[in-house]
C-alpha cells in the first residue's frame, strides 16, 4: 500500500548495479576527482583513494557478515535479539540470577556492533535492540496506518515547512529524490509531528528519517525508529522549540573536548574557535550530512545499542584524529575546513570507530547525564535571557 | 608584512533570513558560480571562504550561512558574534520574509558588532510575476536602517557578486595586518575597548 515493496527492489536493483570500482591506469593519478555511488546510492565524490577505501569497506561489510553467521550457527538464531542481553547495554543492575552466557553474549554482542552490523540484517537488529519493536508493540496494530490516514490533507506550519524540505533531502539520490520517495519521507516526518506536537517538525529530521528509510525494511518500522531515537535514545529537547537539548549537548561537548583533547581545546579556545560552530549538524543529522552513508550506518549501529552518548565518542574522535592538523592551524576557518574534509572523506568506518572507542576512553552514560543536568539551568537561563531581549526590543519598536 | 596600498583583509561574514529565502543559493552562487533548483536544507550552519580583489585590498570573506527554520535562531548569536557584515536576505514573492528579515536587522542592531556593514538583499528577483515586496517598500526600510539594498537573483546571478563587492568597499580599512597569523578582526578594537572600561 505504501508502495515498500518497490521501494526496495528499487533499492537492491541500484546496489547491484553499481559496478564494483576499480581505477584503471588512466585515473591512477593523484588527485583526480571522481564520481562514484556508494553503498546506499549517494554520489560521492572523491579521489582514487577513496574509491579503492570504499571497495575495501565492501569487502570488510561481507566478511563481518560471515562473523555474524557463524556466531548464529554457534548460539542459535537471533541469540542477539534476546532482551536480558540489550538491558545489559541500557545499564540496568545486573542480577545475581543472571546467567554467565548471557554477560558473555551481551559483551560479545557490544564489541559485534561496533565492529558493523552487516546492512541485510540492519533493520532487525536495530528494531529490536532500540526498542522501537517494545515501543510499537504497546499501541494497537494499525497505529501507524490510522495515524497517517488521520492527518491527511491537513496543513500545519509544519506540514508546509516538511513540503518545502521534500525536494532537498539528499536531491539528486536514486529513491529518495523520486515523488516514490517524497511521498514515504511525508508520510514520516508528518505523522511524527502530529504525534509529538512539542517537536513538530525540525530540520535536520528530514536526513535522519530519509536515512532510516533506506535501510528499514518498512516505512512504518522507520516512523518507529524515528521515534524511539527522538523519546528514548537521544536526549530530551533537542529538536523542540529553542533546541535547549541540542544547546545542552554542546556544552558537555565542550567539556569532553577539554578533558579528552585538552591540547586541541587549549588551542582552539585561543582561536575563539567554538564547537557550535560545527556540532549542531552533527547533533542533529546524527552525522548523516557530514559523514559518508555506511559510515553514518555505523555510528547508528553503536548509536541504537549504546545510547546517545555514542555521539559524543565519534564527535571526540574526528577532532583526536585531526590533532596534529589542528594544532598548526591558524584561523577558525583552517579549523572548519579540516574538520569538513575531514569528516566528508571518512569512508571507512573503522578508522573511525577504533578511534572513538578506543582511543577516547570509556565515558558511562551515568557521568553524562550528571554533565547535562549540571548544563541545563545555564543553557535555559541563556535562551531565556535572548528572548527577554528580542521581546524588548519588539516593544521599543512599538 | 603588509604593505600598505595593499592590505589583506579578513572579514567574517553571516547570511540570516527566513527559511527557503535563498541564503544557501546566494553563497553556491557567489563562491562556486552554481545555481541548483533544490538546495539542500541547512542544519546550523555552513562555513564557506571567497577572496575578492576590491580597489586597494584583498578581502577574504569568511561566510556562515546559517539555518532558516525559526527554532534555529537560538544557535544564531554564534555565528554573527564578531561578523564584520552581515547579509539578511529575504525572497521578493513572500512577505513574511521580509517580516523576518526586519527582525534580524533589529537583532543585529541591538546585540551585533556596531561597525557591521549590512546588506539586505531581496533574493528571487527573477521571479517578478510572484512579487509580494516592492522594491521602493525595501529600499526606503533599507535607507531607514543604515542598510544598503540590493535585488538579487542567484538563479540569473543578477546582482549576486555585486552585494559582496559592495560589502568589501564598506568595510573599514583602519587596521593594517600586524597579527602574523593575517587575521584582522574588525570588531576587535571597539569590544575590547568596551570590555575594558566596564572591567577595570
Amino acid at each position: 500500500m505504501y508502495g515498500t515493496q518497490s521501494r526496495r527492489a528499487i533499492s537492491f536493483e541500484f546496489q547491484s548495479q553499481i559496478p564494483n570500482l576499480r581505477p584503471s591506469i588512466h585515473t591512477r593519478r593523484a588527485n583526480i576527482t571522481v564520481k562514484f555511488q556508494d553503498l546506499y546510492g549517494f554520489t560521492v565524490e572523491g579521489n582514487v583513494d577513496d574509491v579503492n577505501v570504499l571497495n575495501e569497506v565492501r569487502e570488510k561489510v561481507r566478511e563481518q557478515g560471515r562473523v555474524w553467521w557463524a556466531l548464529e550457527a554457534s548460539k542459535g538464531a537471533n541469540w542477539y535479539l534476546q532482551p536480558q542481553i540489550s538491558s545489559i547495554s541500557e545499564g540496568i543492575a545486573l542480577k545475581s540470577s543472571l546467567k554467565f552466557s548471557t554477560l558473555a553474549n551481551s559483551i560479545t554482542l557490544k564489541k559485534l556492533i561496533r565492529k558493523g552490523i552487516p546492512p541485510v540484517l540492519r533493520p532487525k537488529v536495530w528494531f529490536s535492540l532500540s526498542g522501537a519493536a517494545k515501543k510499537k508493540s504497546t499501541v494497537p496494530e494499525s497505529y501507524y496506518n490510522d495515524l497517517t490516514k488521520a492527518v491527511e490533507g491537513k496543513v500545519t506550519p509544519a506540514t508546509r515547512q516538511i513540503d518545502h524540505d521534500l525536494p532537498r533531502t539528499f536531491p539528486g539520490h536514486p529513491w529518495l529524490d523520486t515523488p516514490e520517495g517524497h511521498a514515504a519521507l511525508r508520510r514520516v516526518l508528518v505523522g511524527y509531528s502530529f504525534r509529538d506536537s512539542d517537536v513538530g517538525y525540525c530540520q535536520g529530521l528530514n536526513y535522519v528519517a530519509a536515512l532510516l528509510l533506506l535501510v528499514m525494511k518498512t516505512e512504518e518500522d522507520a516512523f518507529w525508529m524515528l521515534a524511539v531515537l527522538l523519546e528514548n535514545v537521544l536526549v530530551n529537547d533537542c529538536y523542540t522549540t529553542n533546541l535547549s537539548g541540542c544547546h545542552v549537548e554542546q556544552r558537555v561537548f565542550k567539556d569532553l573536548l577539554a578533558k579528552k583533547c585538552p591540547r586541541i581545546a587549549a588551542h582552539l579556545e585561543a582561536l575563539e574557535f567554538d564547537v557550535s560552530l560545527v556540532c549542531p549538524e552533527w547533533f542533529l543529522c546524527l552525522f548523516s550530512k557530514s559523514l559518508p552513508s555506511e559510515t553514518t550506518m555505523r555510528v547508528w549501529d553503536v548509536l541504537f545499542y549504546e545510547g546517545a552518548k555514542s555521539l559524543f565518542h565519534v564527535a571526540l574522535a574526528i577532532f583526536k584524529m585531526k590533532e596534529e592538523e589542528l594544532l598548526l592551524a591558524h584561523q577558525v576557518g583552517d579549523v572548519i575546513n579540516i574538520l569538513q574534509k575531514t569528516t566528508h572523506h571518512l569512508f571507512d568506518p573503522d578508522e573511525l570507530l577504533t578511534v572513538a572507542f578506543d582511543k577516547i576512553g570509556s565515558m558511562t552514560t551515568n557521568t553524562i547525564s550528571k554533565q547535562r543536568k549540571k548544563q541545563e539551568p545555564a543553557v535555559m537561563a541563556e535562551l531565556d535571557q535572548r528572548l527577554r531581549r528580542l521581546n524588548s526590543l519588539k516593544v521599543d519598536d512599538k | 608584512m603588509a604593505t600598505s596600498g595593499n592590505k589583506n583583509i579578513n572579514a567574517k561574514l553571516v547570511l540570516l533570513g527566513d527559511v527557503g529565502a535563498g541564503k544557501s543559493s546566494l553563497v553556491l552562487r557567489f563562491v562556486k558560480g552554481q545555481f541548483v533548483e533544490f538546495q539542500e536544507s541547512t542544519i546550523g550552519a555552513a562555513f564557506f571562504s571567497q577572496t575578492l580583489a576590491v580597489n586597494d585590498a584583498t578581502v577574504k570573506f569568511e561566510i556562515w550561512d546559517t539555518a532558516g527554520q525559526e527554532r534555529y535562531h537560538s544557535l544564531a548569536p554564534m555565528y554573527y558574534r564578531g561578523a564584520a557584515a552581515a547579509i539578511i536576505v529575504f525572497d521578493i514573492t513572500n512577505q513574511t520574509s521580509f517580516d523576518r528579515a526586519k527582525k534580524w536587522v533589529q537583532e543585529l542592531q541591538a546585540q551585533g558588532n556596531p561597525n557591521m556593514v549590512m546588506a539586505l538583499a531581496g533574493n528571487k528577483a527573477d521571479l517578478l510575476d510572484a512579487r509580494k515586496v516592492t522594491a521602493e517598500e525595501a529600499q526606503a526600510y533599507a535607507q531607514e536602517n543604515g542598510l544598503f539594498f540590493l535585488e538579487t537573483s542567484a538563479k540569473t546571478a543578477t546582482n549576486v557578486n555585486d552585494i559582496f563587492y559592495e560589502i568589501a568597499k564598506r568595510l573599514p580599512r583602519a587596521q593594517p595586518v600586524e597579527n602574523p597569523s593575517g587575521m584582522v578582526l574588525m570588531d576587535r578594537p571597539a569590544e575590547r575597548a568596551a570590555s575594558a572600561s566596564c572591567c577595570s
